[in-house]
């Protein structure tokens, strides 16, 4: 068997090699190593994701039983602070058979094109009243800038560290093409739609 | 035409009330009937928006009618009919107001039963009656539709009965609640 000393060539690739994952180890550990940033998880069981809409004059409600959050918070760092939240549009329930059947269908949310909907957002500022979230919106396919408002909360239960993620905002559902043929009419069904959430979520 | 109601004819008021509830009335068969037509969608949900508006709209009416009526004289009945006449008069007129208060409430209590706010015309919401229920809504649902065709078999009584007395009985009692005729007293 002969054996051979490894030639430059593999010594140099290997140096190369190794610096790399040592430059790109913060990177993959996402954060862990970013000072004060707390990794959050959502507690489904604890969380709502509600939306108001304006349905023949009145307000009717629905909510989201799927989605999913990943918040990197640290109030102390916010340029490291980053959002993320993707939502199953085929689990929004509005309480009506008929009614989400419709909704889910392809003039509305199209979920069986367009699954998820998904808010990114890797700007987090501060604002008079809490926080706010900017990033990109991704509803039915269409990608739009957005601002979220929140407000957020720490505490520690049952030695548990869990954040308290709160707050509203409005969507205007003909920007994301949510309403095609007969739907682009807002007298009955109103453009605006007001999205409120209240979510538990816990650092890990 | 004064706007009281006189022994021998229905004032302005009350003929206004009578007419406008009777063209509200088409309208909401219309609606239902074109709803009723189409699959669920956007402009289901449009004539079934204006169905309630409407609706609620003769619920109002009828309130304000029956004020009305209490604060007026009756036309009296003529002096030719039976008393079994009088008596299926009476009886076919309160129906009719039972059934334009039992209407409008089935349709608002089986909207509130299914989830669905009532907004009148979108200028406010109503109240829910019940809360939400879906074997309340179905039962509703029906019964909101027995009491159309209830409503459909006593207005063609009282369409008939109008007809009989102008035709047949050639009195005034259909003549007192058109506009447009005058009835100056009671037939010798």
């Amino acid at each position: 068997m002969i054996v051979r000393r490894p030639t430059a060539a593999v010594r140099a690739a290997a140096a190369g090699w190794l610096t790399a994952a040592l430059l790109l180890a913060p990177w993959t550990a996402r954060g862990a190593d970013t000072p004060g940033i707390t990794h959050y998880a959502l507690d489904p069981a604890r969380s709502s994701l509600e939306f108001t809409f304006m349905q023949a004059g009145a307000a009717n409600k629905g909510h989201f039983k799927r989605f999913q959050v990943a918040l990197d918070f640290s109030a102390e760092n916010l340029a490291a602070s980053k959002l993320d939240v993707a939502i199953e549009m085929s689990s929004s329930d509005t309480g009506d058979q008929e009614r989400d059947d419709t909704l889910k269908g392809a003039d509305l949310f199209a979920v069986a094109k367009f699954p998820q909907a998904h808010f990114a957002a890797s700007q987090i500022n501060r604002t008079a009243a809490g926080y706010e979230a900017i990033g990109k919106l991704t509803i039915r396919g269409v990608t739009r800038d957005a601002s979220v408002p929140f407000s957020f909360r720490t505490a520690t239960e049952n030695g548990a560290a869990v954040g308290y993620m709160s707050g509203k905002t409005s969507v205007r559902r003909l920007d994301y093409g949510v309403g095609q043929g007969d739907w682009k009419a807002t007298d009955q069904v109103g453009n605006d739609v007001a999205v409120s959430f209240a979510l538990r979520l816990i650092a890990h | 035409m004064p706007v009281r109601n006189t022994e021998h004819r229905w004032g302005a008021a009350a003929q206004l009330f009578h007419w406008l509830i009777v063209v509200l009335i088409i309208v909401q068969v219309t609606l239902a009937t074109l709803a009723d037509d189409l699959p669920p969608g956007a402009r289901k949900l449009a004539l079934l928006a204006r169905h309630k508006s409407v609706g609620i709209t003769i619920l109002m009416l009828v309130i304000l009618r029956l004020l009305w009526r209490s604060l007026n004289l009756t036309p009296l009945l003529p002096d030719t009919l039976k008393p079994y006449e009088r008596f299926l008069a009476r009886v076919t007129h309160a129906a009719l107001y039972v059934l334009l208060f039992a209407m409008p409430l089935s349709g608002w209590m089986m909207s509130s039963a299914r989830g669905f706010p009532v907004s009148w015309f979108g200028f406010f919401t109503l109240p829910d009656l019940v809360p939400k229920n879906k074997s309340l809504y179905e039962a509703l649902l029906t019964t909101h539709e027995t009491l159309a065709w209830v409503l459909a078999a006593v207005v063609t009584l009282h369409v008939a009965a109008a007809l009989k007395h102008h035709f047949m009985l050639r009195d005034n009692v259909l003549r007192r609640m058109l506009p447009f005729t005058t009835t100056p007293g009671p037939k010798p």
